[in-house]
């Protein structure tokens, strides 16, 4: 009876190991967008397979295998159910709360994490039937049951798999019915709808253009943070539209080819601001050229009749100004250098309160001032002033509005605690964000200036070459460089050896938390830390099962 | 004698740039109130307007789980219709209420109405127009005195009609600015008054120092304007006296009108910005914000003419007797260091922390519990009052 009892007590901490390991895989699995080939490649570089809770059942294994006695069942049985429950229930977080990007329990996820349990209790039905109709020895069952919790240990992230896949008809039903919600609101109440798309700069653009159209013009609405695909665009047009916004303001993210396009199905855009085309995710797209096929679907979708503005700093982006030419094609930028702008800042000038810059805009000049740092930023907005304008705003009142534009988080954004400054810009790092946010972390006062990076990623065959080219920038900059992580750590250091930077100024760490703990233990007063970029934990070595 | 125990509905939060301020003040207003004479039922206007109820609202911790909380509280409304006898209960919802109102009834009695509001929508008439036409009976001023003072400009223009000392003031609206940004800076500093700088650039609808600025010279108007512009239709621009002290006091209703003692706020950089007013004192290092009550400040500044005390006072008095103000009210005036002239310079329908802090060191010494007490007898004297009012003369026109 109290062996019986005991291997029914283990099938149940394997139900409770199972549990909270489907939520932990969950959390990388939606980081991931639910994309399994995504997800299969992040578990195999990062060896994510569970080695803890196979271990303990391997020991059960091991000990019924060698000793035949009575009492050995018993034992092993409750040992391995108190171990795997203490393992995931103490040495392992709940993924719900903790980590970088934490696991939320939206109705998908937890859809998915109930089905995948469902699965998982399924198989877990097999030994119990074993064990309660008796078809053999209660040893042979715990060997039997100890075989199954090999797989079960192992099964979470493929069950995750085979939920997200069972549910994919009911899930894309579903999402039908939302996006026909949309469309028909966007139908009934025809706010002016504005496309914005750009490898970099899009979500910093679409905050400034909306902040301006909606001081400047009339009620704007615009999706938050850096929403950008077909179902996030859905979901915030279902709940916050309004009848009163006449413009509405659209990121458009491109993932693949055509992943635009049905952006613009989805919001037709009667004028579209394209920021960059640049070499972001050229790991998703194969080429540059595809980048620019990508992002060519919102100036095509643009009607004859419509309005299209281009950074003309951005070869790509000119190109496209030239190439889908409206009746109304604008050209902005900061170096009129490689060509005619219709949108020009000069004067460009960083200080701890923000950058100042004179505007040129048909003939006239507009001081302009705003709290965001850096000339990526700077040009998003001018971009954004650019559009506004040509929708009918008055340019000197445009120009002031500027002034109340926030950062969009994490985006170059100066942070003083004391004497110390942090320059965080740890989002999403692009060599041109890297480069400008250099530039300013040598333009502001400073005694000594420190970088603090992982480097950038998903820039395909160029991601060595681009991070050895700006430590070679920073090399120039800095006086002290901590480099995170391993993930560009060669490039990053040949690249400072390039630029002649001393070695022992150099430090290398794992992960962003000891970068943290070592500048806390050198702090200067009057020292300015550049954070560049904050990858995921998805690509920090960290994560143990 | 009946029972004289009442049901306290507070109020807060709302649809205002300063809703964490309301939340602040009311719990630390629902902390002091009477448990022996009163019972509480908190009333929270979420950000988006809609009204909730539930003892959850209590603690400060819940607010963090905003907006996703709220699906367990108790979705109530007002109607504007005489006779309902407090709030009505609408959609479902689990949550729990005291006790003594767990019963499912679809209307929570409620005696008297406790608005405690800063800025817009609840400090400004709105829902003490709501409160009218439900006949129910509410603390503080009433809808026009609401109104009036929280419109800068009709405000310094009303009481300087009638004898108080203001400072000179410009309005603009937001349109002529956004048509031509150009031709309205020049027409403020086409004012005599108005062209030599700082000059202050505040909204004229708004508290709590949000979307002011000090602006040094014409090229900063422009983006000082826009500020504004943000928050408000309508840009209040005044002279930027520059010796100068600000002084407060507040004023309250107990029958006959009382004034506290007065206190000098201290601020680093000339004028109090919401971090400094909100923020700073109680700042995410040092706990939680204590609003104004938190704020740094000179409480009756042993130091300070009695003089200019006594006129803090009488300024005081006679400022919120002409605007009608009832329950407790805070008034800020200017003090003129080289001429030695005092300015009215404006009046909180509903001060941060309802001034308790001033009267705590005011003579006689008033507590918390016991200024709230006032308020709601006050309420209850004032609707007893209106409801002796005949307003139903028949109908004889349409027969």
């Amino acid at each position: 009876m109290i062996t019986k009892g005991s291997i029914i007590l283990f099938i149940a901490a394997l139900v409770l190991f199972g549990w909270r390991r489907i939520l932990a895989y969950l959390r990388f699995f939606q980081q991931e967008e639910y994309n399994q080939v995504r997800f299969v490649r992040w578990m195999t570089s990062h060896r994510a397979f569970d080695k803890r809770g196979t271990a303990i059942v391997a020991c059960a294994l091991v000990a019924n295998l060698i000793f035949c006695g009575g009492w050995i069942v018993p034992l092993s049985a409750l040992l391995a159910a108190t171990a795997l429950v203490v393992t995931v229930y103490f040495f392992e977080s709940d993924p719900r709360s903790t980590g970088k990007i934490k696991l939320v329990m939206t109705q998908r996820a937890t859809k998915i994490a109930s089905a995948s349990l469902a699965l998982y209790i399924l198989v877990t039905l097999l030994p119990l039937g074993l064990l309660c109709f008796r078809s053999c020895g209660l040893h042979e069952a715990m060997i039997i049951t100890c075989l199954f919790a090999l797989i079960l240990t192992q099964s979470p992230p493929w069950l995750l798999i085979d939920a997200n896949r069972l549910l994919w008809p009911f899930e894309q039903s579903l999402q039908r019915t939302f996006i026909d919600d949309a469309k028909g609101k966007l139908a009934q109440y025809k706010p002016f709808v504005i496309g914005i798309t750009g490898s970099y700069g899009k979500t910093g653009a679409k905050a400034a253009l909306g902040e301006l159209l909606n001081q400047s013009l009339g009620p704007t609405f615009w999706p938050k943070k850096s929403i950008n695909t077909v179902l996030g665009i859905t979901r915030a047009i279902r709940e916050d539209l309004r009848p009163y916004h006449r413009f509405a303001v659209m990121e458009m993210g491109a993932y693949n080819i055509g992943s635009i396009k049905k952006l613009c199905e989805l919001t037709p855009p009667q004028a579209a601001l394209v920021t960059a085309v640049g070499i972001m995710h050229l790991e998703r797209f194969g080429s540059p050229e595809n980048v620019y096929r990508a992002k060519s679907e919102l100036a095509q979708a643009v009607s004859q009749d419509g309005i299209l503005v281009c950074n003309g700093d951005n070869p790509g982006a000119r190109r496209m100004a030239k190439q889908y030419d409206k009746q109304t094609t604008l050209l902005y930028g900061l170096d009129s250098s490689s060509g005619a702008l219709d949108c020009l800042a000069t004067d460009v000038r960083f200080d701890d309160g923000g950058t100042s810059c004179t505007i040129q805009w048909k003939d006239k000049q507009y001081p302009a001032r705003t709290p965001l740092l850096g000339r990526p930023a700077l040009s998003n907005a001018l971009g954004a002033f650019t559009m506004a304008c040509a929708l009918g705003a008055e340019p000197s009142y445009a120009a002031a509005c500027m002034a109340n534009l926030q950062p969009v988080d994490n985006r170059l954004v100066l942070d003083r605690k004391g004497s110390v400054g942090f320059l965080r810009d740890a989002y999403n790092s692009n060599p041109t964000g890297f480069e400008a946010a250099l530039e300013v972390l040598g333009t502001l006062p400073a005694s000594r200036r420190i970088l603090m990076t992982p480097g950038m990623i998903e820039l395909g065959e160029q991601q060595s070459e681009q991070n050895r080219r700006l430590a070679r920038i920073a090399a120039g900059v800095i006086d002290l460089a901590i480099i995170v992580g391993t993930v560009n750590r060669e490039a990053l250091l040949a690249g400072l050896t390039d630029g002649g930077f001393p070695a022992d100024k150099i430090i290398r760490v794992e992960t962003r938390d000891d970068a943290f703990r070592i500048l806390a233990s050198q702090e200067h007063s009057g020292d300015l830390i550049l954070i560049e970029n904050d990858l995921g934990d998805i690509h920090e070595g960290v994560v143990r099962f | 004698m009946h029972n004289s125990r009442k049901r306290i509905a507070v109020l807060f939060g709302g649809r205002s740039v300063e809703h964490e301020i309301s939340v602040i003040t009311a719990l630390q207003l629902m902390l002091a109130i009477n448990p022996e004479r009163f019972d509480v039922v908190p009333v929270y206007i979420a950000p988006n307007g809609a009204w909730y109820t539930g003892d959850q609202l209590l603690h400060r911790s819940f607010y963090r789980s905003v907006p996703a909380g709220l699906a367990t509280l108790q979705e109530v409304t007002l109607l504007p219709k005489p006779g309902v006898g407090g709030l009505m209960r609408t959609g479902d919802s689990g949550a729990q209420i005291t006790d003594l109102l767990s019963r499912r009834d679809e209307v929570i009695p409620i005696d008297v109405f406790m608005p405690v509001f800063h800025g817009q929508y609840g400090e400004d008439g709105c829902i003490q127009g709501l409160f009218e036409l439900a006949n129910v009976p509410y603390t503080g001023s009433d809808f026009t005195s609401s109104a009036v003072t929280m419109n800068k400009y009709i405000c310094k223009r009303y009481l300087e009609a009638h004898g108080v000392p203001v400072l000179p003031a410009l309005t603009l609206r937001r349109s002529d600015a956004r048509t031509d940004l150009a031709s309205a800076v020049q027409s403020i500093t086409s004012h005599e008054r108005f062209s030599s700088f700082p000059l202050f650039v505040k909204p004229c609808n708004l508290g709590s120092s949000i979307g002011v600025s000090r602006v040094k010279d014409v090229t900063e108007l422009p983006a000082a304007l826009a500020k504004v512009f943000k928050y408000d239709t309508l840009a209040l621009i005044e002279p930027c006296v520059t010796d100068i002290m600000e002084i407060n006091i507040s004023v309250r209703d107990a029958g006959t009108i009382e004034a506290s003692v007065v206190e000098i706020p201290v601020s680093e950089s000339g004028v109090l910005s919401y971090e400094e007013k909100y923020l700073r004192p109680g700042g995410k290092k040092s706990g939680p914000s204590q609003g104004m009550a938190g704020l740094s400040r000179i409480i009756d500044p042993p130091d300070l003419d009695s003089d200019i005390k006594e006129r803090v006072s009488a300024l005081g008095i006679k400022s919120f007797e002409l605007l009608g103000c009832s329950g407790v009210a805070r008034l800020d005036f200017i003090y003129d260091l080289t001429k030695g002239e005092l300015y009215f310079n404006e009046l909180n329908a509903f001060p941060g922390s309802c001034a308790f802090y001033l009267w705590a060191r005011s003579a006689p010494r008033v507590l918390y519990t016991d200024l709230i007490d006032q308020m709601i007898t006050t309420a209850l004297s004032h609707f007893a009052v209106k409801s002796s009012l005949d307003r139903d003369i028949g109908l004889k026109a349409l027969r």
